[in-house]
C-alpha cells in the first residue's frame, strides 16, 4: 500500500486532501490519469506525498515533470556526468537516453507531459517492458488508444474542490468510474 | 542619485574584501566567525529562512572540500607549514561570508537603477540580463535539486559519493540554464529594443 485513504494536509502549498479511495502503486499494468480544475493540487499531491511515498516504500521511479524545460537541464546534466555527448541531442533523444537507462524504475509519473508532446505513445514503446504503473496527469480528453496505454487497465482519479476558507483549499481525491469521467 | 547609490554598493564591496578577505581581519577566526553570523543574519532578515537555507546548501560542498583538503595538507604539513587547519577553518567561513555579503549588496541594485545609469543601452541591456538570470537561478537551483532527487542514476553505494554527484550535475544544469538563459534573455531584449524603442 502506498497512498492510503486519509486527510493529508499540505502547510505550505495551502492544501487539504481529502483521499476517499486508497491507491496501491504496486498493482501491475495500471495507468491512473489524475484530472481536475487548475490549482487544485494535482502535482503537489504528487511532488508531496506519491513520491515521498514511493521513496519509503523503496520503489523506483521515472518522473516528468509539469516544468519539462526546467528538468532538461538537470537531464542534460546527468546523463554528460554518466559519459553521454549530449550537446546535439534533441529533448526527444534526452528522453530516450534517461528512460532506456532507467530501467530498474516500476512507475512512469508523467505531470502534463501531453502539453508537450501531446502524442505520447513513445513512452509506453520505450518503458512498456519494465514500467508496471503510469500516473498521468492530464487535461486533455481519454485517448488511451492513442497514448499506446491500451494495455493497461485505466484508474481515473479526480480532484475536486469541496471547499475554500479563504486560505486553504479543501481537495477530494478520489477514483471515478470510466463512465462518468466528462471528456 | 542612482550613480550615488552605485559607488556607495560598489564603495562597501570594496572595503569588505579590503578588511575581511585580503586585509587585516583576515587572520582573525572571531572576527570571521561574527561576520558569517553577522551576514547570515542580515540575509535571514533580508529574503527568508529558507532561501539563507538553500544559500548555504550550495556552499556545503565547496566548504567541505576545502575542508577536506585543508586537513590533508595539514597532515602532509605540505611546504612546512603547519597553519593549514587554521587557515583552512577562515577560508570555510570567509567563502560563504563574501559569496552572501555580495549577493545581499548585488540585490539592492534594482532594475530601475540599472535603466537610470548613464551608459549605453547595450551595456544596460548586458546588465539587466545579468541581474534577470542570476536572479532566476536561484530559485531554478531549488528546483534542479528537487528533480535531481528523483533520479535513480544519481545513486551510487555511498551517501558521501551520491551527494557529491548531485552536486556535480547541480552545478552542471546551473551552468547549462545559466549560459541559454543569458543569451536567450539578451536576444529577447536586443529585439525589444530594437522594434520599440524609438
Amino acid at each position: 500500500m502506498i497512498v492510503p485513504k486519509n486527510s493529508y494536509r499540505l502547510q505550505d502549498r495551502n492544501l487539504n486532501f481529502e483521499v476517499a479511495d486508497d491507491f496501491d502503486f504496486n498493482n501491475s499494468s495500471t495507468c491512473y490519469y489524475l484530472r481536475g480544475g487548475n490549482g487544485f493540487g494535482k502535482t503537489s499531491f504528487l511532488e508531496k506525498i506519491v513520491i515521498p511515498a514511493l521513496k519509503v516504500a523503496n520503489r523506483q521511479y521515472l518522473y516528468i515533470g509539469q516544468d519539462i524545460r526546467t528538468q532538461l537541464y538537470t537531464l542534460r546534466a546527468l546523463l554528460s556526468m554518466q559519459g553521454h555527448k549530449i550537446s546535439d541531442t534533441d529533448e526527444y533523444e534526452l528522453l530516450k537516453i534517461w528512460v532506456h537507462q532507467g530501467q530498474t524504475a516500476r512507475t512512469f509519473i508523467m505531470d502534463e507531459f501531453d502539453k508537450y508532446f501531446p502524442d505520447y505513445h513513445f513512452i509506453f514503446d520505450w518503458s512498456r517492458s519494465f514500467i508496471q504503473n503510469y500516473i498521468i496527469v492530464t487535461h486533455q480528453h481519454l485517448q488511451p488508444a492513442r497514448t499506446g496505454a491500451e494495455g493497461l487497465e485505466a484508474t481515473h482519479v479526480i480532484f475536486e474542490l469541496i471547499g475554500f476558507d479563504g486560505q486553504f483549499k479543501n481537495v477530494r481525491v478520489r477514483k471515478e468510474s470510466y463512465d462518468n469521467v466528462k471528456v | 542619485m542612482t550613480m550615488l547609490k552605485f559607488s556607495v554598493v560598489l564603495a562597501l564591496i570594496g572595503l569588505f574584501f579590503w578588511l575581511f578577505v585580503f586585509g587585516p581581519f583576515y587572520a582573525n577566526p572571531s572576527i570571521q566567525l561574527a561576520v558569517f553570523l553577522f551576514i547570515m543574519g542580515w540575509h535571514l532578515v533580508r529574503f527568508s529562512l529558507r532561501e539563507t537555507i538553500s544559500v548555504l546548501k550550495f556552499c556545503l560542498p565547496f566548504v567541505l572540500s576545502l575542508f577536506v583538503f585543508g586537513l590533508i595538507f595539514h597532515f602532509m604539513r605540505l611546504f612546512g607549514r603547519s597553519d593549514w587547519l587554521q587557515d583552512t577553518l577562515i577560508k570555510c567561513l570567509v567563502f560563504p561570508s563574501s559569496l552572501v555579503f555580495l549577493k545581499v549588496m548585488l540585490a539592492t541594485i534594482t532594475y530601475l537603477d540599472i535603466l537610470n545609469l548613464p551608459i549605453s543601452m547595450q551595456k544596460r541591456i548586458g546588465l539587466i540580463t545579468m541581474k534577470s538570470a542570476f536572479q532566476k537561478g536561484e530559485s531554478m537551483m531549488r528546483r534542479f535539486s528537487w528533480y535531481l532527487g528523483t533520479y535513480s542514476g544519481l545513486q551510487s553505494s555511498g551517501r558521501i559519493r551520491t551527494v557529491l554527484r548531485k552536486y556535480a550535475c547541480l552545478i552542471i544544469a546551473l551552468y547549462l540554464y545559466l549560459y541559454e538563459e543569458i543569451e536567450n534573455s539578451n536576444r529577447l531584449l536586443q529585439n525589444r529594443y530594437q522594434h520599440l524603442y524609438r
